[in-house]
């Protein structure tokens, strides 16, 4: 057993236990843990936007910077201040003209790429080729994948009631989603208990040294 | 007499890469023999006396794209390649400079803009439709719709209040919109059943907007004095410390119904167990499909992605929302439609090109490199 | 109230504190369970080796933070090693949210212990955070100098050898994204489709299930799904003589297993209990 004598690593434990003890019930050891972080939470994120967005990014070119196109950056500034009129009834309409320059902007950069990635690429992998047959399971796997689009799409049709074929074919829909949900539910399942192996390493090995 | 054939047959071509914003010089080459080895390009500009290394030539495709930093558009670039067989290396300079230039249109993203255009038409002819007719447009009802009433009943027989728990993104997400439009049936029936309701926010924007929402519903069920501002709370920004707080008003509130509804990450099951736990019924809405799994198995009711756009749409009849979901089905159609065709040609594409006969097949490989 | 009844009533707690015992007893005494490597993994570990001796560099973003650390931290090391060890350039880049950069340092950290050899600036270069997330994608394609200016210690881009030579996707091999969340799709959407750069992705197993589409379609070159996709790449190095220091995935691998099967086994009882106990209550 070595066990750390660094602050910071039985700070961290403390904390972990502190928000482990919930698994047995609400206590102020929690509660302290839970508005600790939360705290933390809005301050670093407050001390990382002015140290690492607006200082770098905005008042060492305005202030100190030599290129003339620097001033360029009062526009976005004054685009960023208008959105502060949301706490003021009578000036709120301001925050109009940075949400739509943002949503143009955004919409303009992820649509056509949303396109390409997500429908063009994965319409194309759906469509069956003679290379997806190159053997049976192979074929097998790609018409089952090819049906469950099929299926999918017809459950998420929402202008007519499942009814007849629609309906049919959104009942074997709703089961390829629930197998997918299954799936993916497995998926998490690990994900946390990841987590969970993560922090009891840290303690036996970085707190109380008892593992290797 | 190897060198002079090698010299004469290989020829190397700059040219200005299309499809791209410039400051990029393509550099291909023609007739290479396949026992090359490798192949290196030197670039040089006018006035320069020597070439410098500018970067290695694929032997697999001859082709070289300059994007270099230094690169800039409408100034001449001289090229050189260096091939290098097992015996010799051979230099061969491009016939002519190469320029870039900027091109104001992308031909390869045409495809994009044939469906930009087509799904855009979709929903604006439907949107048009949804304000001249919205009752005309329909809509099939969605089952978690019925559970509203039953969840808020439940609350008030409890003695209970009810939760409604808003996603992480902001009022520009969809879901977030959605789930807005939810929250003022909520409100309305808790406003009726004189329920006591609380709305936590992760957002202040959209917690500005809860607050009108929530407002608007006691006035429409006729209890203006009834809405309390102080029960649409903010929490945090921060993702975790914002799942930590609810947790800990559901443990300590108890409420008897849950509303999760918006886009949740990684906190979903965090907040549908401890929900869960409360003995609150629990119908949860989301268009964040990884966390839609830990809903459907801890909550009583799930609105599944675009189930909860159609049942705001349905709840609301707001003509933009009415007409995205009317729009967004016959894109489903178009391209359901085209998914279709397109094995339908593959396929028999792929039986007559066994047969001796390739031009279908052509068509369809067309069909594919065109998207 | 008979052994179900009292089964399906079970408080929560008594679960929590047997899943506790099977997460630490594998970490006490570990099983050595062998680990098997699948071909999502296989394909991206492939795809890095072969980048050995070529004049591109591996582009590492670590899109996380210390809440999915236990399962992408040991990637990031994993990858990092991997290029130490064949020399392969690699700029780590703190991501596009500021958590990831003390993601990024404590990665370097460990990986660089077993390789004495590499050389900052030359071997590898270590980007601090940039804010703009997706415009930060694009602005690499156009130039990583004129993008971060600096690297993380201050240091300028074009004084060091690595950044002299490789400033855009261009020079770069594969972006390897460590993100819990959507972030490997907006290099899918900007960097793979708009740019050509090929995308490697360390997911947390949360999201790994909703990426196989796009392994399927290729814009993937491959893929480490969770601690077990730390895990495979780590015995990937191990199998080639690659140095990996404490693999902090396969050990935890042990108790993964041993909690999935607990957690299969209470499934089980928990279904045979409930409809043990409905069909009681019919025929009562």
């Amino acid at each position: 057993m070595h066990i750390s004598t660094n602050p910071w690593v039985w700070i961290a434990a403390i904390l972990t236990l502190a928000i482990y003890s919930f698994l047995y019930k609400d206590n102020p050891f929690y509660k302290f843990a839970e508005h600790l972080f939360m705290g933390l939470g809005i301050g670093y994120g407050a001390v990382l936007l002015w140290y690492n967005s607006i200082i770098p990014r905005l008042w060492n070119p305005l202030a100190h910077g030599t290129s003339p196109t620097r001033f360029f950056l009062l526009i976005p500034i004054a685009l960023g201040l208008l959105s502060l009129g949301i706490f003021s009834r009578r000036y709120s309409w301001l925050i109009k003209y940075p949400l739509a320059f943002y949503m143009g902007a955004v919409t303009g950069l992820s649509v056509p790429v949303a396109f390409e990635a997500n429908i063009f690429e994965q319409a194309q992998g759906t469509i069956l080729k003679h290379s997806m047959f190159s053997n049976p399971w192979l074929g097998i796997s790609n018409i089952i994948m090819f049906i469950g689009v099929i299926t999918t799409i017809t459950y998420f049709y929402f202008s007519k009631q499942h009814r007849g074929l629609l309906g049919k074919s959104a009942r074997v829909g709703i089961v390829y989603i629930m197998l997918a949900f299954g799936a993916s539910f497995g998926y998490t399942v690990m994900a946390r208990i990841s987590l969970l192996i993560g922090r009891m390493q840290f303690l036996l090995h970085d707190w109380l040294g008892i593992i290797k | 007499m190897i060198m002079f054939i090698l010299l004469s047959t290989i020829t190397v071509k700059a040219f200005d890469t299309p499809n791209d914003g410039g400051k990029s010089i393509t550099i291909k080459a023609y007739n290479v023999p396949e026992t090359v080895k490798k192949a290196l390009v030197y670039r040089k500009t006018e006035g320069d006396t020597t070439y410098t290394l500018a970067g290695v030539m694929s032997i697999l495709s001859y082709r070289f794209m300059d994007a270099d930093s230094t690169i800039k558009n409408g100034k001449p670039y001289y090229y050189r390649v260096d091939f290098y067989f097992p015996d010799t290396v051979i230099s061969v300079e491009a016939d002519s400079p190469g320029i870039a230039y900027a091109q104001w249109y992308d031909k390869t993203k045409t495809s994009s803009l044939i469906f930009l255009i087509v799904f855009s038409t979709f929903v604006l002819v439907f949107i048009q439709l949804a304000k001249k007719d919205p009752e005309g447009l329909y809509i099939r009802k969605i089952p978690a719709l019925d559970a509203i009433d039953e969840a808020v009943g439940r609350s008030t027989e409890l003695g209970k209040p009810t939760f409604f728990v808003h996603g992480l993104l902001g009022i520009t997400d969809a879901g977030t919109l959605a789930a807005l439009t939810i929250l003022r049936r909520v409100a309305k029936k808790v406003a009726e059943y004189d329920t006591p309701i609380l709305v936590t926010n992760y957002d202040p924007i959209v917690m500005t907007a809860s607050q009108e929402t929530v407002k608007q519903a006691y006035t429409e069920a006729g209890r203006p004095d009834a809405y309390n501002e102080k029960n649409i709370i903010y929490l945090t920004y921060e993702q975790f410390g914002y799942t930590a707080g609810v947790d800990g008003l559901m443990v300590r509130e108890k409420p008897g119904a849950i509303f999760l509804q918006g886009y949740f990450f990684a906190e979903s099951l965090i907040l549908a167990e401890t929900g869960h736990s409360v003995g609150a019924i629990q119908i949860a809405g989301t268009t964040a499909k990884e966390q839609l799994p830990f809903f459907v198995a801890a909550c009583d009711y799930v609105l599944i992605g675009e189930e909860m756009l159609a049942a705001s749409s349905y709840i609301g009849r707001e003509p933009v929302m009415l007409g995205s979901v009317k729009g967004s089905d016959w894109g489903k159609v178009f391209l359901l439609a085209i998914i279709g065709i397109g094995v339908a040609i593959g396929t028999i594409g792929s039986i007559l090109q066994s047969a001796g006969n390739g031009a279908l097949m052509n068509v369809f490989e067309k069909i594919l490199a065109f998207f | 109230m008979g052994f179900w009844d009292r089964f399906l009533k079970i408080d929560r707690r008594w679960v929590f504190l047997i899943v506790w015992i099977a997460v630490v007893i594998p970490l006490l005494k570990p099983l050595g369970l062998p680990t098997h490597i699948t071909p999502p993994v296989k394909k991206l570990y492939d795809y890095i080796d072969k980048m050995e001796g070529e004049d591109k560099a591996v582009f590492l973003s670590f899109d996380f933070d210390p809440s999915t650390m236990p399962e992408l931290l040991p990637m990031g090391v994993a990858v990092i090693r991997h290029c130490f060890a064949k020399k392969i350039p690699i700029i780590v880049y703190g991501g596009l949210y500021p958590q990831g950069v003390g993601m990024a340092k404590m990665a370097i950290d460990m990986a660089k212990t077993d390789f004495p050899d590499i050389k900052y600036g030359r071997d590898y270069v270590f980007l601090g955070y940039v804010p703009g997330l997706y415009l930060v994608i694009l602005s690499i394609g156009e130039s990583i100098q004129g993008t971060f200016g600096n690297d993380y210690f201050g240091n300028r881009l074009d004084t060091l050898p690595l950044t002299m030579s490789i400033d855009n996707y261009e020079k770069i091999g594969i972006v390897v994204d460590l993100s819990g969340g959507d972030i490997p799709t907006w290099w899918v959407a900007f960097a793979y489709q708009r740019y050509g750069c090929r995308i490697g992705c360390g997911t947390t197993a949360v999201s790994a299930a909703q990426y196989y589409p796009y392994l399927q379609t290729g814009q993937f070159v491959g893929m480490l799904g969770g601690l077990k996709g730390a895990a495979e790449y780590e015995e990937l190095l191990v199998r080639n003589g690659i140095p990996t220091g404490r693999r902090t995935a396969t050990i935890g691998m042990d108790a993964q297993s041993v909690v999935h099967l607990l957690i299969i086994l209470l499934i089980i009882l928990g279904n045979i209990g409930y409809f043990y106990v409905r069909r009681r209550e019919r025929r009562a």
